[in-house]
């Protein structure tokens, strides 16, 4: 038997349709993982980041009038501020999730934090501080993250 | 005394000759002088181009000298092949040398190792077109993964009596690929896109390297669990070459295991290239075959390279895709090349062994896949 009708009687398009769809659902699927896994690698390293996407996840349907992003861009800090801000997330992991405003203002004066007033308005304008409307501010790890990194 | 000469006469190779054992010893010899002296492949033509020579020496049956038969030594050698214990040690040896950073770093380029496996599946339409048998298609099909030691594994549990053939095949297009594979990639892309330079991969941690393996193999072992002696054997010779701590074992997977394996495997295969086996319509619609397998693999890497191209923000280079068949590392050279040829400075090799790498991947599951699909069959 040859040709056409050979592969009809052995089922060979059948065949080759599965062949084809395993081999790609497979190497999909793998690359799908793998692109994942340095997230997942970053999630075992830093588990805190967990437990703060759940509460923001939470406070998400509370809070509307966040100033995610500036104009949809992201603000562009100076080094020299990059690193002011850096030492304010440092003190807000010392701090519950909700915290106030004083509290931590009073902690940057404690630590020595430079023109720490003025520098928090950048943290309040640039988002990464966040009212959740019960007059209490919580911190936006990621789009600290992002900023930090722009 | 005449009668004893007339019989020791009658018992040597230049009485026993015949035109099909010397064809074979001029292949072999052509193997051989590819290997030394263009140095195509030498680790594998030079032992397959020898091992030629020893199964064509004219011997008379019954003395237990040749592979085929049960007390010789060479059938001792030979049971690696048969019953696939060398292709797994080979795939050790290539897991603990093999770097997936790139892999890693570009996870997308992964389909274009699944795209030169339809070449496969094509190839085997072919073979049962021309009237194979499906249990031998499959093993024919397997050539366009350009993998030999999984074509010799499929082979020897599909259709044993081919493993001479196949292999042979395999392994002449794998040392081709230089020869082979750019008409293709130049016929397949514009020099637009043949000029498309990569963008820098991501810094991969050393966590992620040594976790991949570890993934792969459960994943994919899990979806065609018939992969598992090749895709188990290539995972865990680079957990070994990731984890550090076993250095020693990586060392010795990847130099003096993956030596001795493709020693012997080279050698018996070319010993069971006996002419009168050998040299039949079968094998030659078998090298046809396997050369339109090994081209349409390497085209569907192409295309699909430059279909992925329509949806991607950042484009990839479509050379990238010939990469996707499984000669390692042969074919992400030949990319480089091709690609240098037209601005020597744009370096294409670091990333065609991503595709290169999932290419071996995707070959060995494609073979689990056929043989499980083929068990039934046979």
């Amino acid at each position: 038997m040859y040709g056409i009708e050979a592969i009809n009687a052995n089922n060979g398009w059948a065949i080759t349709a599965v062949g084809i769809t395993i081999v790609f659902s497979g190497l999909v699927v793998l690359s799908f993982v793998i692109a994942q896994l340095h997230k997942g690698l970053d999630l075992y390293d830093n588990p805190q980041k967990i437990k703060q996407w759940f509460s923001l996840k939470k406070k998400m349907g509370k809070q509307l009038d966040k100033p995610l992003e500036t104009g949809g861009s992201l603000l562009v800090l100076t080094e020299e501020q990059k690193e002011i801000v850096k030492q304010f997330a440092l003190l807000v992991r010392t701090l519950e999730d909700h915290f106030s405003l004083p509290r931590l203002l009073e902690l940057a004066r404690i630590s020595g934090v430079k023109n720490f007033y003025s520098n928090l308005k950048i943290l309040l304008k640039s988002g990464i501080l966040f009212p959740d409307k019960e007059g209490f501010f919580c911190w936006d790890q990621d789009l600290y993250i992002k900023i930090i990194s722009h | 005394m005449d009668t004893l000469f007339l019989e020791f006469f009658q018992n040597t190779g230049f009485y026993l000759c015949d035109y099909r054992n010397i064809i074979m010893i001029m292949i072999g010899l052509v193997f051989i002088y590819l290997g030394i002296a263009k140095d195509y492949e030498p680790l594998l033509l030079v032992p397959i181009g020898f091992g030629m020579l020893m199964g064509n020496i004219p011997i008379f049956k019954g003395l237990g000298l040749g592979i085929y038969e049960s007390n010789s030594v060479l059938h001792y050698l030979y049971f690696g092949v048969t019953q696939g214990i060398y292709p797994p040690l080979v795939f050790m040896g290539i897991g603990a040398m093999t770097d997936f950073s790139t892999l890693l770093a570009r996870p997308v380029l992964m389909l274009l190792g699944a795209a030169a496996q339809t070449g496969i599946f094509i190839t085997f339409l072919g073979a049962l077109a021309l009237g194979f048998l499906p249990n031998e298609a499959a093993s024919i099909g397997i050539i366009g993964g350009a993998d030999g030691p999984t074509a010799i594994f499929l082979t020897a549990k599909l259709a044993p009596h081919l493993i001479g053939p196949i292999a042979v095949a395999a392994y002449s297009y794998m040392a081709l690929v230089p020869v082979i594979q750019p008409p293709i990639m130049r016929l397949l892309t514009s020099r637009k896109e043949r000029l498309i330079r990569m963008e820098e991969p991501r810094e991969v941690s050393k966590r992620e390297k040594m976790v991949f393996p570890i993934v792969a193999f459960l994943l994919c072992c899990f979806l065609a669990p018939a992969a598992l002696p090749l895709l188990g054997m290539l995972c865990f010779g680079n957990v070994l070459k990731e984890a550090v701590v076993t250095e020693r074992l990586a060392v010795t997977a990847r130099t003096s295991i993956i030596d001795i394996a493709t020693i012997l495997l080279g050698v018996t295969v070319g010993a069971s290239t006996q002419g009168d086996v050998f040299l039949t319509s079968k094998s030659v619609g078998i090298f046809i075959l396997g050369a339109v397998s090994f081209c349409i693999a390497t085209a569907c890497g192409v295309l699909f390279a430059k279909f992925m191209n329509l949806f991607l923000k950042s484009k990839i280079n479509p050379l990238l895709g010939a990469a996707g068949v499984s000669a390692v590392p042969d074919s992400a050279r030949v990319v480089q090349i091709v690609g240098q040829q037209e601005d020597p400075t744009n370096f294409l090799l670091m990333h065609a062994m991503a595709p290169n790498v999932s290419g071996v991947i995707g070959s060995a599951i494609a073979a689990g896949v056929l043989w499980s699909l083929m068990a039934k069959v046979i």
